[in-house]
């Protein structure tokens, strides 16, 4: 198994963070490589991602479920890939650092199983920090972009 | 001559290399260091070429590393080993340049730029143990892990490639197991080496030229395309190229290497120079023949050696850094136990453990009736193959993507759904399960080489590494696409052995050189040696890059004149 936690600081308010938390269809689209996701409910949604492993690009499946939805504090999820060994899980952490700032947790593990699990494991565990931190930074850049005003957070 | 001159020069040079692998690299460093001032231009985003998507094997019989382990070998009988398997096509003159630069020009960047290789332990020439002058190790060698981040801003600019994970060197991979049992290889050596950028195989090859580029304050220009060949009516003096969508002249008072691998990205050069029917190619786009398109104007030379279809697969989902499709060659799955390579009739053809039994029989055309009795072909495989061994980008037992293989029960069924002759296909089975269990192949001969059983074989698997039965259902079939030679094509201009290009008058055109796979090759023939487009392109850049800063080397005059010959 492998893991990673990245935390950051956003310059909003936590309910304006949670905006867009909530929003599934949002992170997907800040993953690298991201394609398109089909939302099947409010919990289940399957992402279709371009991963970059050196020189080759693989087109891959990820089908995720968020398990439990506690705004704007928690958030948990699974992930499995189609046709790959690989699953994991997730959870997301903001914390109220002040009216106007948030820090956000991410944490991340990825579990290979059977066989192939000794290479899926060694091959992430190199990329996955860079990869948890890039989302972390888009996703912090995408709300600040957002602007200081836009939030259903009581004035 | 073309008198084509710029009112002006945008800069000026005294070496133009033009490509970025192995040869034209090697050129400018050759140059450089003896004196000349080189820039290296290179038409896509990274530096490497199809060097870089290579094993970085290098071929070079009688290298000082393998004398240094006490293995027996010469320059002379490498030579002899070429010549034999190379069917007339080739010059003799040019297999002994080869056979005699060799091994220099590792040394050369051995000492000059610290390119470090490694003797492969325990793989043999090709054609071992059948051919008098074949050995069963020494001749191949591969770079030692090379520090990526020692290239500074060019880390990210020095190419990768798809084909396997570069952490790796054949010695980790054989160590494993070899290619078939992916599963056993040591992955945490592998993340260690991701980790810290740790280049194996082709990208460890090209990154060791590049430092030795960057080292001696060679210009290296990416997104730079040469477009035409600048004269001044006697010789070659300059480049048109583009740069940023502007043109970039460039004056080379000394010489322009062209090293710009092959054509195989082009369909129309790969059908109308090599007979190759819409080829798909493992190499990127810009491998497309600017060679032709280049020293044309010149009245260059070509000519050609037999070179026949490589074959190829493509797994959905799987693509180049740049968006296209990846192929991959075929080669590694084809003599895998429990496979087998059926025509249409659902005959067998070929060794498949022998890429070149295969390939050259894929060609083959029956002037009876005007077909390819052995094209379309398919790559046919049972459920114990599925599970032990890997297949495309996949792994051991992983469920293939939707539409890269026929899936079926019965064979019967499989040959009917491929368009296949289904009584043929059980019957070639049926014998071809006799030979597994005997472990000899009276038909092919599969498994007698042991470079195949290495290659393309697994070596864990009993009696014999390249025969196992087709019994257990589900069966697949893949079909095999007619592919190029990944950067090695059977045309190419003509040179002598300092590597000027020749004109179809036979004498030299100034100023104009030629490195690597854009080198017509003669000096193989008809035969091929893995390992030996890599040491091709190194000791073309050495040859050329001396002889443009006045130093030629006289070691093949040399011998010539003791064999009582002018070269
Ligand atoms: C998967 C694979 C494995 C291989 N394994 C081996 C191996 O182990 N050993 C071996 O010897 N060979 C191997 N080969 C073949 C070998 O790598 C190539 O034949 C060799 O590297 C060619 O070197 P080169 O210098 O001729 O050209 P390249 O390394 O291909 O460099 C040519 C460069 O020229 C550039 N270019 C093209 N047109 C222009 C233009 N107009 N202006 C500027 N730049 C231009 C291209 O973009 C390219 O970067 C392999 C090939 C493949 C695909």
């Amino acid at each position: 198994m492998i893991d990673t936690e990245q935390s950051i600081i956003i310059e909003a308010p936590i309910e304006q963070v949670w905006i867009f938390a909530k929003d599934i269809n949002a992170w997907a689209k800040l993953m690298p490589g991201f394609q398109h996701c089909d939302i099947a409910d409010a919990d289940h949604s399957r992402w279709t991602l371009k991963i970059g492993v050196g020189a080759l690009i693989r087109t891959v499946k990820v089908a995720v479920h968020v398990g439990r939805w506690a705004g704007p504090e928690d958030a948990d999820f699974t992930f499995a890939l189609e046709g790959d060994p690989v699953q994991g899980r997730g959870s997301y952490r903001a914390v109220a650092l002040g009216p106007a700032q948030t820090r956000i947790s991410l944490a991340v593990q990825v579990e290979g199983t059977g066989p192939m699990a000794p290479m899926w494991e060694a091959m992430g565990r190199p990329l996955l920090p860079k990869f948890a931190r890039g989302f972390a930074e888009q996703f912090k850049g995408e709300v600040e972009q957002l602007g200081g005003g836009a939030t259903d957070a009581p004035p | 001559m073309l008198e084509n001159q710029p009112e002006k020069w945008d800069m000026e040079v005294d070496l133009v290399s033009i490509g970025s692998g192995a040869g034209g690299l090697a050129a400018a460093i050759a140059a450089q260091d003896h004196g000349l001032s080189a820039i290296v231009i290179e038409r896509s985003s990274e530096l490497g070429g199809v060097t870089a998507y290579s094993m970085g094997e290098v071929w070079i019989p009688g290298n000082h590393l393998a004398s240094g382990l006490g293995l027996e070998d010469s320059p002379e009988s490498g030579r002899l080993y070429v010549q034999s398997l190379s069917m007339g096509y080739g010059e003799d003159r040019a297999m002994l340049n080869q056979a005699i630069h060799g091994p220099v020009a590792l040394k050369y960047f051995e000492d000059r730029i610290g390119l470090k290789l490694q003797v492969i332990r325990n793989f043999p020439d090709y054609y071992y143990p059948h051919n008098n002058n074949s050995v069963a190790e020494g001749r191949y060698l591969e770079p030692v892990p090379f520090a990526a981040e020692t290239l500074g801003a060019f880390q990210h600019k020095t190419r990768l490639t798809p084909h396997l994970p570069a952490g790796f060197t054949h010695e980790d991979i054989f160590h494993g197991g070899g290619l078939a049992n992916i599963l056993a290889w040591n992955y945490e050596l592998l993340a260690e080496r991701i980790t810290k950028d740790l280049r194996c195989l082709g990208p460890g090859l090209a990154a060791y030229f590049v430092k030795g580029a960057l080292d001696r304050g060679v210009q290296l220009f990416t997104d730079t395309s040469a477009d035409e060949l600048i004269c001044d009516g006697t010789r070659v003096v300059g480049v048109r190229a583009t740069r940023e969508g502007k043109a970039l002249f460039i004056k080379a008072k000394r010489g322009v290497v062209i090293a710009v691998s092959g054509y195989e990205r082009n369909k129309d050069l790969a059908k109308t120079l090599s007979n190759l029917l819409d080829p798909v190619s493992m190499v990127f786009g810009t491998v497309d023949g600017a060679h032709f398109r280049l020293a044309g104007p010149l009245g260059a030379r070509i000519a050609r050696v037999p070179d026949p279809a490589n074959l190829g697969i493509h797994m959905p989902g799987e693509e180049h850094d740049n968006g296209t499709p990846l192929w991959r060659g075929s080669l590694p799955f084809l003599g895998l136990p429990h496979t087998i390579v059926v025509n249409r009739a659902g005959k067998r053809f070929a060794n498949e453990a022998f890429y070149r039994s295969v390939y050259y029989a894929v060609d083959h055309i029956d002037g009876a009736t005007q077909t390819h009795p052995n094209f379309p072909c398919w790559m046919v495989f049972d459920h114990q193959a599925r599970t032990k061994y890997p297949c495309g980008g996949a792994m051991p037992g992983q469920d293939l993507p939707e539409g890269f293989a026929v899936i079926s029960g019965s064979l019967k069924e499989l040959a009917a759904r491929i368009g296949v002759d289904p009584d043929g296909l059980e019957q070639t089975v049926g014998v071809f399960n006799d030979y597994a269990e005997a472990g000899v192949d009276p038909d092919f001969q599969r498994g007698t080489f042991p470079w195949g059983a290495a290659m393309t074989g697994d070596i864990k698997h009993k009696p014999n590494p390249n025969l196992g039965t087709l019994r257990e259902g589900p069966f697949y079939a893949i079909a095999l696409q007619r592919m190029g030679g990944g950067g090695i094509n059977g045309a190419g201009l003509v040179a002598d052995h300092h590597c000027r290009v020749m004109g179809w008058d036979d004498r030299p055109i100034e100023g104009l050189y030629v490195a690597g796979n854009s080198m017509v090759r003669f000096d193989t023939g008809a035969m091929m040696q893995s390992g030996l487009s890599n040491a091709r392109g190194m000791t073309h850049g050495y040859l050329a890059g001396r002889h443009a800063a006045g130093c030629p080397s006289d070691l093949l005059d040399t011998a010539l004149a003791g064999q009582g010959t002018v070269a």
